[in-house]
C-alpha cells in the first residue's frame, strides 16, 4: 500500500447483518479500490443506497470494513491519530442543542485535541468566514438547519484539516450557503489540501471536482478525471453529468 | 493517546457534561430542592440539653441532668419554619439533629434525590451516542472507550457536585443554627455517589445497547429494585434464625443462591446500612443489647426494659418504659440495627468487601459496555 496517497481504499468489503435474526448479510461496499490524491478534490457519487456514505464512515473509523485495506494520511485507518487532521461533515448533522456556536467549535476543537488557546484564536475567523460572527453566543437550539449546516462546516475546518470529508454539504443550505461550500472547497484545493465530496448537487460536482469516483450498488463502475465522464466517447463532444451518470447508475436499478 | 491528552478529553466531557445539566430545567429543580432544605435548616432552633449521655454511657439522664427515675421534666424543643412549628424534644439536641441528618440523607437525597439522579441523567447518555450526534465526535482522535468512559465519570462528577452542594448547605446550616456538627454526615457524599455509580454504570450498558432513555430509566430502576431486594433478602436469610430461631430454615441450596446473588451482585442496601453508621444513626440505640430479640423464647427471654415496651405497647403511643420516650421510627429503626448487629456479630456483613464487589460489578458493567461501544458500526 503506498504512504503518498492520502487516502486508499484497497479490496474493501463491508457487510451489514441484516434480517429478523441478523443471520443474512447485506452487502453495502464490494471490492472497492482507488485512492485519493495530495490536493485533488474528489466527488463520490451514486445513487441512493450505493454504499457511499458506507465508505466515508470506513474512512472515518466509524465502521471497520468486513475485508480489505484502507489507509489514511499514511497510516492505517484504525490508527485513530491521523483523525486529529481530519474535517467531517456529516449529512445530517446533529449537535448539542445546548451549546452556542462558539461553545461548540470549544468542544469539538478540544476533542480534536487542539491547544484552548489555539481553538479560541481560530474561532471569530472561522465563524466569520461561515457567515455566524453575529450569532457565535447563541444556543444551536435556536438555529435553522441551514445554520446548523454552516456550522458543521466550521467545525470540519476548526483543526485545519488535510483531509476534508463533506458529506452532502449542500443540504439544507440556500444558495448563498451554497457558494459558501464552494468556495471553501474551491479554497481548500488551492491551499493543497485534499476534499473527498459526497454530493448529489451534480452542478457543484462539475464546477469543483478533479476527479470522480461512481459507486452503483456496492461496486466501483466509474474513476477518472470528470471530463472522462462528460465527454460523449462517440462525438467527442462536452456532454451534461447527469447524462453521463444515468447509464451508470441504472446498473444499480 | 497519552495520558495528558486522555485528561484533556475528561476534562472537556466533564465540562460539556455541566454545560447540558446547566441548560436543563431539571438542574434547576434540584438546586430550588437544595436551596430549600437548606432554608428549612436554618430555620430550625433547638432548646434544650445538647445530650443525655454521659461520654460510655448508655443514657441515663434527663434534662435536667438527673437519673431518670419518670416523665423527663425538661424535654426541650425544637422549632422550625423560624418558630413557625414547635415540638418537644423526644431525645436531646444531638439525637434531634440526628434525625434531621438522617432524613436528609437517607429520604431527601438518598430515595428521592437518587431516583431524580437516575431519570434525569438517564438521557445523557443516549443522546451522547445518537448517530447523528456521535458520528462527527467518533471521527475525532479520542478513542472510544474513553468518550464513553470520559462521559460516564462526568455524569458521576456532577452528580457529585450536586450532592456536594445539597450536604454541605445542609449541614453547615444545622451546624450554624444548633452548634451540633457531625461530620459523619458528610460521608453521605462518596456514599450515595457510590450507589449512584453502580446504578448509573447498567443505566450505561443499556445506553449502549438500545440508546432509548426510556428502557435506561426503567431498567436501571428495575436494576436497582432486584439489587436491593437481593441484598435485604440475603440479610434476613442469615438474621431469621438468629432472632427468630422458631422460624424454618431454607434450603441448603436456596440459601446458597441467594448468597452466590448476594457476592455477584451490587449491594445498595449495604451501602444503605454504611449509611446509618456515618450518621452514627446506631449511637441513638446502643441500649439495646446485642443479645436483642423480637421474639421470647425460653431459652431466651427479652430484656426486662424491652419487655416492658412491648407488652404495653408503649412504643406506639410515644411513652416507652421508664419514662424514656420510644417513637415508633425509632422502634422500627431499632429493630433494623439490630438485624444489622446480628449480622455483624456473625461476621456476615463485611463492609470492606461489599463495596469492593459493588465497584467491580459497576466496573465489569462499564466495561462490557465500553467493548460493544467500541465495536458498535456507526
Amino acid at each position: 500500500m503506498s504512504t503518498s496517497a492520502v487516502a486508499e481504499f484497497e479490496g474493501v468489503v463491508k457487510d451489514y447483518p441484516a434480517g429478523l435474526l441478523r443471520r443474512r448479510t447485506l452487502r453495502a461496499v464490494d471490492e472497492v479500490s482507488f485512492r485519493l490524491e495530495p490536493g485533488e478534490v474528489l466527488a463520490l457519487l451514486g445513487p441512493n443506497r450505493a454504499g457511499k456514505t458506507t465508505l466515508v464512515k470506513i474512512l472515518l473509523c466509524l465502521c471497520g470494513p468486513t475485508s480489505g485495506h484502507v489507509s489514511r494520511l499514511g497510516r492505517p485507518a484504525n490508527d485513530r491519530r491521523t483523525l486529529a487532521k481530519v474535517g467531517y461533515v456529516h449529512e445530517h448533522p446533529a449537535f448539542p442543542r445546548y451549546l452556542t456556536a462558539a461553545g461548540l467549535l470549544e468542544y469539538y476543537g478540544a476533542l480534536s485535541l487542539i491547544p484552548f488557546e489555539e481553538v479560541r484564536r481560530r474561532i471569530p475567523p472561522l465563524l466569520e468566514r461561515v457567515g455566524l460572527s453575529d450569532r457565535s453566543q447563541e444556543p444551536i437550539a435556536r438555529f435553522s438547519k441551514g445554520m446548523v449546516q454552516r456550522l458543521a462546516v466550521a467545525q470540519a475546518l476548526i483543526n485545519e484539516p488535510d483531509l476534508l470529508v463533506l458529506d452532502e454539504p449542500h443540504e439544507g443550505l440556500d444558495p448563498a450557503g451554497r457558494r459558501l461550500v464552494a468556495d471553501l472547497i474551491r479554497e481548500q484545493r488551492r491551499e493543497g489540501r485534499t476534499v473527498l465530496l459526497v454530493s448529489h448537487v451534480l452542478s457543484e460536482v462539475e464546477q469543483l471536482c478533479d476527479r470522480v469516483a461512481v459507486l452503483a450498488g456496492g461496486r466501483l463502475v466509474h474513476l477518472g478525471p470528470l471530463s472522462s465522464l462528460t465527454r460523449d466517447p462517440a462525438t467527442g463532444a462536452t456532454r451534461p453529468l447527469e447524462d453521463a451518470l444515468r447509464p451508470l447508475y441504472e446498473i444499480s436499478a | 493517546m497519552t495520558l495528558p491528552a486522555a485528561i484533556f478529553v475528561l476534562r472537556w466531557l466533564i465540562r460539556d457534561t455541566f454545560r447540558q445539566a446547566l441548560a436543563s430545567r431539571t438542574f434547576w429543580l434540584m438546586v430550588s430542592v437544595t436551596g430549600l432544605c437548606t432554608l428549612f435548616c436554618l430555620s430550625v432552633r433547638i432548646d434544650g440539653p445538647r445530650s443525655l449521655t454521659p461520654e460510655g454511657e448508655i443514657e441515663l439522664y434527663g434534662g435536667d441532668k438527673q437519673p431518670l427515675t419518670g416523665a423527663n421534666p425538661n424535654p426541650g424543643s425544637m422549632t422550625v419554619g423560624f418558630g413557625a412549628l414547635r415540638y418537644t424534644l423526644f431525645r436531646d439536641a444531638e439525637a434531634e439533629v440526628r434525625f434531621l441528618h438522617s432524613f436528609l440523607a437517607l429520604w431527601v437525597a438518598g430515595a428521592i434525590g437518587t431516583l431524580a439522579a437516575l431519570i434525569w441523567t438517564a438521557g445523557f447518555l443516549p443522546a451522547f451516542l445518537e448517530p447523528s450526534a456521535a458520528s462527527v465526535l467518533l471521527a475525532k482522535p479520542a478513542p472510544r472507550w474513553l468518550l464513553l468512559t470520559g462521559k460516564f465519570v462526568a455524569v458521576i462528577a456532577f452528580v457529585g457536585f450536586q450532592e456536594a452542594i445539597f450536604f454541605l448547605a445542609t449541614w453547615s446550616a444545622l451546624g450554624v443554627r444548633t452548634g451540633i456538627w457531625s461530620p459523619g454526615y458528610l460521608l453521605c457524599i462518596p456514599l450515595l455517589l457510590l450507589q449512584f455509580t453502580i446504578i448509573y454504570s447498567f443505566s450505561a450498558l443499556l445506553a449502549v445497547y438500545t440508546r432509548n432513555t426510556v428502557v435506561c430509566v426503567f431498567g436501571s430502576l428495575i436494576f436497582w429494585f432486584v439489587c436491593y431486594a437481593m441484598n435485604f433478602g440475603r440479610h434476613e436469610t442469615l438474621a431469621m434464625p438468629v432472632l427468630d430461631p422458631t422460624v424454618p430454615a431454607l434450603p441448603t441450596s436456596v440459601q446458597d443462591s441467594v448468597e452466590v446473588g448476594y457476592w455477584i451482585l451490587p449491594k445498595p442496601g449495604d451501602v444503605l446500612i454504611l449509611l446509618d453508621t456515618a450518621l452514627d444513626a446506631k449511637e441513638d440505640f446502643d441500649p439495646l443489647p446485642p443479645s436483642f430479640r423480637l421474639v421470647q423464647t425460653p431459652a431466651q427471654p427479652l430484656s426486662p426494659e424491652l419487655g416492658t415496651v412491648l407488652a404495653t405497647g408503649a412504643f406506639q403511643t410515644n411513652e416507652g418504659a421508664m419514662g424514656i420516650p420510644v417513637p415508633p421510627q425509632v422502634f422500627a429503626e431499632a429493630t433494623y440495627l439490630s438485624l444489622q448487629a446480628s449480622q455483624q456479630g456473625r461476621g456476615a456483613f463485611h463492609p470492606e468487601l461489599s463495596v469492593l464487589s459493588s465497584l467491580l460489578f459497576a466496573a465489569m458493567v462499564l466495561a462490557v459496555a465500553v467493548r460493544q461501544f467500541a465495536t458498535t458500526d456507526y
